[in-house]
C-alpha cells in the first residue's frame, strides 16, 4: 500500500531535522551579525519583529496547537508592559527581575482568561476572551496613580548589572529570549503536552479516552502563551519606552493573532515568519504613494487564499520537493 | 480477576428512557458482544461506562471503584480503553506521532522539563517511541508509520485507534463497531488481534457490532439490548436462539 501515489509521505526524519538544523543556525548567525549591518530604525523593526515573534510563539500554541481562540493577549501584552515598566522605574527592581516578576503576574492573569475556555469554543470564545481584555485594558486605564492612566507611562532608559541597555543591547536580549522561546515552544510542540494540546484541539472527547484532562491543559497553554506574552511586553515596553493604554487594544489582538495565520496555524516557525511578515512588508511597501495599507490588505487576502497552510506550510512544501 | 460490572445503570434523556435497569458484568479475560438494534442503547452504554454520559440511576464498578462518577479521562486512566466507531484523529500528523499521543500517562516528566527537553524527558520520548513500534508491528502497520493520517484507508484509522488504546496498558477495551468499513482481510486481522489480546494480558472486550457471523464466532457470551432494556445476556448459540431476540431484530428488518 505504500507504493499508492496518493499517499502522503513524511520526509524522512533525519534529512529533514539537519536541513531545519542548518537553517535555523544560518538564521541565528544573521540575527547575529544584523546590529552592524543596519541603521537605527532598521534594528528597531528587527528587535520588534522578534518582539512579536515571541507573542506569536506563544500564541500558536494556544491557537494553532491548542485551537483556543484568544482576543486578549494584547491585553496580556499590555500588562507584562506595564508590569515590568512600573517595578522597574517605580519598584527599583533590577530590569530581568522585573521582567520575570511581570510575567509571571501575566500568567496568573492569562491562566484566568482559560477559565471562559474551559465551557466556550470558537466565536463564543472570542467575544469572551475580547470582554477579559477589554477588562484589563479598562483597569490600567483607569489605576492612573500606578500606571499614568490616558497619559501613559515614559520610561528612562534602563540598564542591566550596570550597563544601559541601549538599542543594540535590548536587540540581543530580545533575540536572547526569542531563540529561547523557539526552542521552549519547540519542545512543548513535540513534547507531551504539545500532543495533549492537538488531540484537545481535534476532539476534547477523544482527548478523554485518552486519559488526558482536558480543562488542565487549557489552563496551562493559557497559562505558557501568557508568560510569553508578557516577557514580549515587557521587552516591548523598553523598546519604545513611552506606553499607553491605547496601544493594546483589540486591533493589536487581532494583529496577533493575524501573524499565527498567515505564519502558520500548528507550526513553530511559521511564529517567526508570520511576525516578519507583519512587520516588515509593510515597511517595504511604504514606497507605494498613499495606499501601502490597500496592498498589505490585499497580499494578506492572497496569502489566505493561496497558502491555507499559511507562509511556512508553502515554504516547507517547497522544502520536501526539493529534498525529495 | 477484576469484574466490569454495569449495576441497574439507567440514562434518561429528558422524557426518553435510553436504558433502564440494565446490569451485567464484563469479566476480564471474556469477550462480550453487545447486540440490538439501533436506537436500543448501546452506543449510550458504552458512553456511561467510558464517562462520557452519566447514569441517571445505578453505576459503574471496577472491582471496588465506582467509574460512573469519574470524568472521561478518569476513567480511561482506570484502564478502560474506548474505540470509537468513527476515530478522531490528528490527520495531519503522521500514523507514529498518533499513537505517541497514547502515551500520554506513561511519560512522566513536568512542564520545565519539558520545554528545556531536559534528558529525562528524552529518554522517556525514546522508550514511548519503542512502544510505538511494537504496537505498530503488533497491528502489522508498521510500513505506516510515516504516512500522514489524512490519507489512511478508513479500516486502518480504525487500527490506530486501537492501537491507541493498547498503549494504554488498558485491561478493558470498548469497541464500537469495529468492522463496519473493514475489508474480509481486516475483518480477519482484527479477530486474530483481539484474540491475542485476550490471550496475552487477559483484556476483557466489549463488542458493540451488527455483524451477526463475527460477533458470534468471537465472543464468549452476548448481551442483547431493546430499547434501552437487556432482553438477553448468554451464550452466542443460546441467544440467537431466543425467541424474543429474534423477535426484536426481525422487527428491525421489517422496519429497514
Amino acid at each position: 500500500m505504500s507504493a499508492a501515489a496518493d499517499i502522503t509521505q513524511v520526509p524522512k526524519p533525519r534529512a529533514a531535522r539537519n536541513v531545519a538544523a542548518t537553517l535555523t543556525g544560518l538564521c541565528l548567525v544573521l540575527a547575529c551579525a544584523a546590529p552592524f549591518g543596519l541603521n537605527g530604525y532598521g534594528l528597531y523593526l528587527l528587535t520588534l519583529t522578534e518582539i512579536f515573534a515571541l507573542v506569536a510563539l506563544g500564541l500558536n500554541l494556544l491557537t494553532g496547537y491548542a485551537g483556543q481562540i484568544s482576543l486578549c493577549h494584547a491585553s496580556l501584552f499590555g500588562v507584562g508592559a506595564y508590569a515590568t515598566a512600573i517595578l522597574t522605574q517605580k519598584a527599583g527592581l533590577p530590569y530581568l527581575l522585573a521582567l520575570l516578576l511581570g510575567a509571571l503576574l501575566t500568567t496568573a492573569i492569562g491562566a484566568l482568561a482559560a477559565i471562559p475556555a474551559l465551557r466556550l469554543k470558537n466565536l463564543y470564545l472570542a467575544i469572551a476572551t475580547l470582554g477579559f481584555g477589554v477588562v484589563l485594558q479598562k483597569i490600567i486605564f483607569e489605576w492612573r496613580g500606578l500606571t499614568g492612566g490616558g497619559g501613559g507611562l515614559a520610561l528612562a532608559p534602563t540598564s542591566i548589572a550596570g550597563y544601559e541597555l541601549g538599542a543594540t543591547g535590548l536587540y540581543y536580549l530580545t533575540l536572547a529570549f526569542m531563540t529561547i522561546g523557539l526552542f521552549g515552544a519547540w519542545n512543548v510542540s513535540r513534547g507531551r503536552t504539545g500532543r495533549a494540546l492537538l488531540v484537545i484541539k481535534e476532539s476534547e472527547i477523544s482527548a478523554g479516552s485518552l486519559g488526558i484532562h482536558a480543562p488542565r491543559y487549557k489552563v496551562t497553554v493559557f497559562a505558557i502563551s501568557a508568560f510569553y506574552t508578557a516577557i514580549a511586553g515587557g521587552l516591548f515596553a523598553y523598546l519604545v519606552r513611552y506606553i499607553n493604554p491605547e496601544s493594546f487594544n483589540v486591533g493589536l489582538s487581532i494583529s496577533f493573532l493575524s501573524m499565527v495565520v498567515i505564519g502558520g496555524l500548528g507550526t513553530i516557525g511559521g511564529s517567526i515568519v508570520g511576525a516578519a511578515f507583519y512587520v516588515i512588508v509593510p515597511e517595504l511597501l511604504r514606497g507605494i504613494k498613499d495606499a501601502p495599507g490597500l496592498v498589505f490588505g490585499l497580499l494578506l487576502v492572497v496569502v489566505m487564499v493561496f497558502m491555507p497552510q499559511g507562509l511556512w506550510g508553502m515554504m516547507r512544501g517547497l522544502g520536501r520537493r526539493f529534498l525529495r | 480477576m477484576t469484574d466490569l460490572a454495569i449495576e441497574n445503570v439507567s440514562v434518561n434523556f429528558g422524557g426518553i428512557h435510553a436504558l433502564r435497569d440494565v446490569s451485567f458484568a464484563l469479566e476480564s479475560g471474556s469477550i462480550v458482544g453487545l447486540i440490538g438494534p439501533n436506537g436500543a442503547g448501546k452506543s449510550t452504554l458504552l458512553n456511561c461506562i467510558s464517562g462520557i454520559t452519566r447514569p441517571t440511576r445505578g453505576r459503574v464498578r471496577l472491582a471496588d471503584t465506582v467509574l460512573s462518577t469519574m470524568s472521561a479521562a478518569s476513567v480511561a486512566r482506570q484502564g478502560i480503553g474506548r474505540v470509537f466507531q468513527h476515530p478522531e484523529l490528528v490527520a495531519d500528523r503522521s500514523v507514529h506521532d498518533n499513537l505517541l499521543i497514547a502515551c500520554h500517562r506513561s511519560l512522566h516528566y513536568g512542564l520545565v522539563s519539558e520545554l528545556l527537553r531536559f534528558p529525562n524527558v528524552q529518554r522517556q520520548e525514546r522508550d514511548a517511541a519503542a512502544k510505538v513500534e511494537s504496537v505498530l508491528a503488533r497491528l502489522g502497520i508498521s510500513d505506516s508509520a510515516d504516512t500522514m493520517v489524512r490519507s489512511l484507508p478508513y479500516g486502518h484509522r480504525k487500527l490506530i485507534d486501537l492501537g491507541r488504546a493498547l498503549l494504554m496498558d488498558v485491561s478493558f477495551l470498548l469497541l464500537d463497531e469495529p468492522i463496519a468499513g473493514l475489508n474480509d482481510s481486516e475483518i480477519a486481522r482484527l479477530r486474530e488481534i483481539l484474540l491475542q489480546l485476550r490471550e496475552e494480558f487477559g483484556l476483557g472486550i466489549l463488542v458493540v457490532e451488527h455483524n451477526m457471523p463475527f460477533v458470534s464466532r468471537l465472543c464468549d457470551r452476548l448481551v442483547v439490548l431493546d430499547l434501552g432494556e437487556l432482553i438477553a445476556n448468554g451464550a452466542p448459540a443460546a441467544v440467537l436462539g431466543d425467541a424474543r431476540v429474534m423477535s426484536s431484530y426481525l422487527g428491525e428488518a421489517a422496519d429497514a
